[in-house]
């Protein structure tokens, strides 16, 4: 192996005692606040309104029926997708752990369009159900997919996947096979042995599904771009559609948007560590 | 039930969840194919007109470099904060560490809608040049977490005991970190690296904001294109995007 010397003598003490773990955590810290911190933080500031009128009078705006609409129509977007997709991905990763006789192949296979553009994977949902292709061509409908809610979440659940398969499908596996033995042996049926034994030892992948799940899907912008109409738009969507007439308006409605994941975060962080389910990824 | 029934029940179950998975993938590939003017999928016959079109497209084969640059810019500076970051959080013990490792993780969790707007907004109100910059900066926040959670778990379980040993045998600090602990992490540093690249390679959300004309990428360009008007070039663009971003995943997963 190459070896590069470097003389103690040649670094000047005050080098060598900059460069402790907690200057490092410092730089981290700096980085992450001049790039990203301070510029979300600005938009704050670029919600208030320092002319004529109340310094809030954005939020009201951004408040308005059309807008809270959207804002509880991105919520429940999320939440259907999450629901669905963790059902999907449950029983997959169920089906990989415990019945699958080449689980690597089904595991890699899920994880495989991860390395693939989100835009790529929508436009390919879209190609499906457009009037020149398969699904129209095959059947004359798109079962009203294209340019709908369904559309949407459809899209969302084929983009999302992966992140429910593997969490669950981590959990699931490093349950103790002693365990399951154990719960059959004394008579539990399979089913029991799933819903007493199984499920609740895999609770720690389901919450992580659900946190990643939830979070991709409600800030999901190409989504109703690509595969949903205007009354589909979700925040993201009205968002960057309000920063071309009114930069304070978006950036008020990018407060209220983000407040309000933060806080389903925080409530999710109250049950379980977000960093450290993070961490598991 | 037996064994076998189970087995055959999950079927329908499998068809259903890897046809959303892989169908959408699949069919960009197809329809790149195709002789017709519209994305089919090719029944009488493949060609490779449209990828003789997109190279010969000065508009996407700029694309395809801006999107390198910036790829391989903000892989560079994510990848070089994140393992920064990542020693700071395991080798120190600070208060509020653990909230201070969730607010690294922020990226992740806010929409890049956000993070674009903000990085626009408060970039041309400080002055940071647009295009080029502002891209990679963006990429780079964006992309940074992934790098930290990789370094940081693969430093979790690093024995201390080879640097001790080093530094027994007469190695200073930096001399340890450089020829035993680097030597160790960068396969983690690269797979984080090889991560954020595809990632960046691949964002359209926070990058709609932040691109100028004349640093136009390649999602940019596709996500106009669906917007427009549907030509099969998208597909064979998107399709070298596929290719280019597999060929990563395996370089990424050896390295590993």
């Amino acid at each position: 192996m190459r070896t590069i010397t470097v003389s103690s003598a040649a670094l000047p003490r005050p080098v060598r005692r900059f460069v402790s773990p907690r200057v490092l955590i410092g730089i981290g810290l700096l980085w992450l606040s001049v790039f990203f911190v301070v510029p979300v933080v600005y938009l704050l500031f670029e919600s208030l309104n320092f002319g004529d009128g109340s310094l809030l009078a954005n939020y009201e705006q951004a408040l308005q029926a059309v807008y809270r609409q959207a804002l509880y129509r991105t919520f429940g977007y999320a939440l259907l997708t999450t629901v669905l997709t963790l059902l999907l991905g449950y029983l997959t990763a169920y089906y990989i752990a415990f019945k699958s006789s080449r689980p690597f192949l089904l595991l890699t296979l899920v994880l495989l369009p991860l390395w693939v553009a989100i835009i790529i994977r929508f436009f390919g949902v879209r190609l499906f159900f457009l009037s020149s292709g398969p699904v129209q061509q095959l059947f004359g409908t798109d079962f009203g997919i294209m340019n709908s809610r369904n559309g949407v979440i459809l899209g969302l659940m084929s983009a999302l996947l992966p992140f429910a398969v593997l969490p669950i499908y981590n959990s699931l596996q490093s349950i103790d096979d002693e365990l399951i033995h154990a719960s059959r042996t004394l008579g539990a049926g399979q089913f029991q042995t799933l819903r007493s034994v199984i499920f609740p030892l895999s609770l720690s992948g389901v919450i992580a599904a659900t946190l990643f799940v939830f979070i991709l899907a409600a800030g999901s912008f190409l989504a109703p771009a690509i595969m949903g109409g205007p009354s589909n738009f979700m925040m993201a969507n009205v968002i960057e559609e309000a920063q071309s007439y009114s930069v304070s308006l978006a950036a008020a409605m990018a407060v209220v948007f983000t407040g309000s994941l933060l806080i389903v975060i925080g409530a999710f962080n109250h049950v379980a560590n977000v960093s450290e389910v993070l961490g598991d990824l | 039930m037996n064994e076998r029934l189970q087995k055959l029940a999950f079927s329908p179950l499998l068809v259903v969840v890897y046809a959303i998975l892989l169908l959408p993938v699949v069919i960009v590939v197809l329809t790149s194919l195709t002789v017709n003017q519209a994305p089919t999928i090719p029944s009488d016959g493949v060609s490779l007109e449209w990828y003789v079109s997109l190279f010969q497209n000065s508009q996407m084969i700029s694309a395809i470099t801006t999107s390198t640059i910036v790829g391989i810019c903000a892989a560079l500076l994510a990848g070089t904060m994140g393992t920064i970051t990542a020693f700071g959080f395991v080798r120190s013990e600070i208060p509020y560490k653990e909230s201070l490792a969730t607010v690294m993780l922020l990226p992740l969790m806010i929409s890049p809608v956000i993070v674009g707007l903000a990085l626009l907004r408060f970039g041309s109100q400080v002055g940071i040049p647009t295009g080029y910059v502002q891209i990679i900066l963006g990429h780079a926040v964006l992309t940074f977490p992934f790098v930290f959670l990789i370094v940081r778990a693969r430093l979790l379980t690093f024995d201390d005991r080879l640097e001790a040993a080093s530094r027994t045998l007469g190695a200073n600090s930096l001399e340890t970190v450089c020829n035993v602990t680097l030597p160790i992490l960068a396969p983690s540093i690269v797979a984080g690296m090889v991560i954020a690249f595809v990632f960046s390679f691949g964002e359209f959300t926070a990058t709609q904001f932040l691109v100028s004309p004349e640093t136009t990428t390649v999602p940019v360009i596709i996500y106009t294109q669906i917007q427009t008007g549907l030509s099969p070039e998208i597909s064979a663009l998107a399709t070298v995007l596929v290719a280019l971003a597999l060929v990563a995943g395996a370089l990424g997963d050896r390295i590993q």
